[in-house]
């Protein structure tokens, strides 16, 4: 009886939450006219020029290698809208983990009454600041959707670009894990693997190596955040299980980041905090 | 989130059980010596820090509790073993019946913690934002929530800066806010760790003024850790002293100023300017005919020092005061240090728990 009230309960409680997450986003960004349209412009601004340098070389050559114009500039959308859902649900330097841990903000965490998963899947929930990246994403993808010859299954995009968010968020908590170990040392480390991923994620794989490319899909599986799906979803990899490849490899990985982010907690508890900054915390 | 069934607690007026706690922190210990650099990347000096050694006590429903030390004490460690956020490596922990870090999800909803260098509330928000954020997070019951911000706000007075940014707040209202947010969900037991640090007198006093008022009004129990032993001495009836991760001394302020050491000062005004000579009190200074004396009561009673000094002039006119409670912990603690075991102290063999 107990655990049917909780199964009932998490989702709405869930809803809540992200709710007053988003009336908080909202506020921020609205407190005045001024910020708000420098904020969303400069946002609009930096998130297009990050794709611009690929997008300038497919319509310059019609396409990258073997992938066409539209097919570039979908895969290019499918990245951008990675990124934008990871901000949308996993703002407040949830994906930059690592800085919560380092600084000992995990402590805020857990004085609060409910899970801790609960508290990290909500409390970095912020629809106003994934807007900005959201929009380019949307845009590229339609601009190529009504041009590609091979129609896109939206509940396998759905699909895919769930995975796809999983694999980063599992990725950045993976190597985020090791500031329990290392606080001062690894405070930063998920600024580094993060801007890996975001840089590496737009360029299709085919022109690399066997060994690099199996470094791409392993050890930092950039691929599965745009490359591997976007070739399952045009049609390009006619393999039977080639949709499901991202969604393996998102299974994987957030197993691997919940035995590690499990483990370092158990550290945590023992060890606690040697130091505190409340830099960047409830911003 | 449903209320803690304080029938849980074996005794329901014990809230607080510490029992045999220990806590051990490792620290690395590195050579400023070019020659060790390969010593401290593969085979680092590992220190043992003993945080908590053995501390046992309880803390009743409705008491307030200053809990004191010198730095690096382990007064921290505790509050954050009392409230979930640390494991203790030796020993058992019960809060409300309650293990803290095992049953942290429910527990967690039945006090609240205030740590005076942090903050819960969201910086770039009005203070109110904030206030609402935690009544979702902390599923606050409307008629709770309605009735306790009203109390808050009345008593720490947030209605004139309620609607101002976090950010905007001094360092005193900020503390106010606070204070009223781990209030909000009307908690059992409130940890206060250094409450005060960095306020100014008057926001002292009205911090100090609210937390006897909760403690007086709704019985909550309040263990809170300072610096400021005058206004712990103010604030709360007993006192836990620990050091070097040792409970040092549970009981109230009064035995622990007779226990230790009653210092108290003594002026006397002459007929003439030569000082008077007491046995049993250490001349300070002399002004014109006023002359100062230190002495410690619980060695030599004031009056047979007036008899000493009646004996040697004629006395116009006497005044004593009570030592401050900072120079008393001042003295224990350097005693302490030099001592290096707190537990040699006469009268403290038994703490009280």
């Amino acid at each position: 009886m107990a655990a049917e009230t909780r199964l009932t309960a998490f989702p709405v409680r869930i809803l809540r939450l992200w709710w007053v997450y988003t009336r908080l986003n909202l506020l921020t960004l609205t407190r005045d006219l001024n910020s708000f349209v420098i904020w969303t412009i400069s946002d609009i601004i930096t998130n297009v020029t990050a794709v611009m340098g690929m997008l300038f070389l497919a319509t310059r050559f019609q396409g990258i290698g073997v992938w066409s114009l539209a097919q570039t500039v979908f895969m290019l959308g499918y990245a951008a809208l990675v990124d934008g859902v990871s901000a949308l649900f996993f703002n407040y330097n949830v994906l930059y983990i690592s800085r919560r841990i380092g600084r000992g903000q995990m402590d805020h965490l857990l004085i609060q009454p409910q899970p801790l998963w609960m508290s990290l899947l909500t409390e970095g929930f912020a629809p106003a600041y994934a807007v900005p990246m959201l929009v380019p994403g949307f845009i590229m993808v339609w601009w190529a959707s009504v041009r590609l010859t091979h129609p896109v299954s939206l509940p396998a995009f759905a699909l895919s670009l769930t995975a796809s968010m999983i694999v980063l968020i599992s990725y950045q908590f993976l190597w985020g894990s090791l500031a329990f170990a290392a606080p001062r040392a690894a405070e930063e480390i998920n600024t580094s693997t993060l801007e890996l991923m975001s840089q590496l994620k737009q360029y299709p794989l085919n022109g690399a190596g066997g060994l690099l490319r199996f470094g791409l899909v392993t050890a930092l599986p950039v691929g599965f955040l745009a490359w591997i799906p976007c070739r399952a979803l045009l049609g390009m990899d006619t393999s039977a299980l080639s949709l499901w490849k991202t969604p393996c490899a998102a299974l994987v990985l957030s197993l691997l980041a919940t035995i590690a982010f499990r483990k370092g907690m158990q550290t945590y508890a023992k060890t606690g905090s040697q130091r505190y900054s409340g830099f960047g915390h409830r911003n | 989130m449903r209320r803690q069934d304080h029938s849980a607690t074996a005794d329901s007026d014990i809230v607080i059980e510490l029992c045999g706690v220990g806590k051990m922190f490792r620290q690395r210990q590195r050579s400023e010596r070019l020659s060790d650099v390969f010593r401290n990347l593969f085979h680092p000096t590992i220190k043992e820090v003993h945080a908590l050694r053995d501390i046992s006590m309880q803390i009743h429903r409705g008491e307030i509790v200053a809990y004191a030390g010198p730095n690096g004490a382990g007064k921290s460690t505790t509050v954050k073993l009392c409230s979930g956020m640390l494991a203790p490596d030796t020993g058992t922990v019960r809060v409300l019946g309650f293990d803290p870090m095992r049953e942290r999800v429910r527990f967690v909803g039945s006090i609240g913690v205030v740590f005076g260098q942090r903050t819960e509330l969201w910086s770039e928000h009005p203070v109110a934002a904030s206030f609402e954020w935690k009544r979702v997070v902390w599923d606050i019951p409307r008629e709770r929530y309605d009735r306790m911000l009203g109390f808050v706000k009345e008593v720490l007075g947030l209605d004139e800066f309620f609607q101002t940014l976090v950010r905007e707040l001094s360092l005193g209202q900020r503390m106010r806010a606070d204070l009223g947010l781990a209030l909000l969900h009307e908690p059992d037991i409130l940890f206060l760790d250094e409450p005060t640090l960095g306020l100014d007198v008057l926001a002292k006093r009205n911090i100090l003024q609210f937390i006897k008022e909760i403690n007086r009004e709704r019985r909550m129990t309040v263990m809170v850790t300072s610096h400021d032993m005058a206004e712990l001495e103010q604030l709360a009836g007993r006192i836990v002293l620990v050091d070097k991760g040792r409970l040092a001394y549970d009981g109230d302020f009064v035995r622990l100023r007779r226990e230790f050491a009653d210092r108290r000062s003594l002026t006397l005004e002459t007929e003439t300017p030569v000082a008077p000579v007491l046995l049993g009190a250490e001349h300070l200074s002399s002004e014109a005919n006023r002359h100062e004396y230190a002495f410690d009561a619980t060695q030599v009673s004031i009056s047979a020092l007036l008899q000493q000094a009646a004996e040697q002039t004629r006395l116009l006119d006497v005044e004593t005061h009570r030592g401050q409670i900072d120079n008393v912990i001042a003295d224990i603690y350097e005693r302490w240090q030099k001592e290096n075991n707190p537990l040699s102290v006469p009268g403290v063999e038994n703490p009280r728990h």
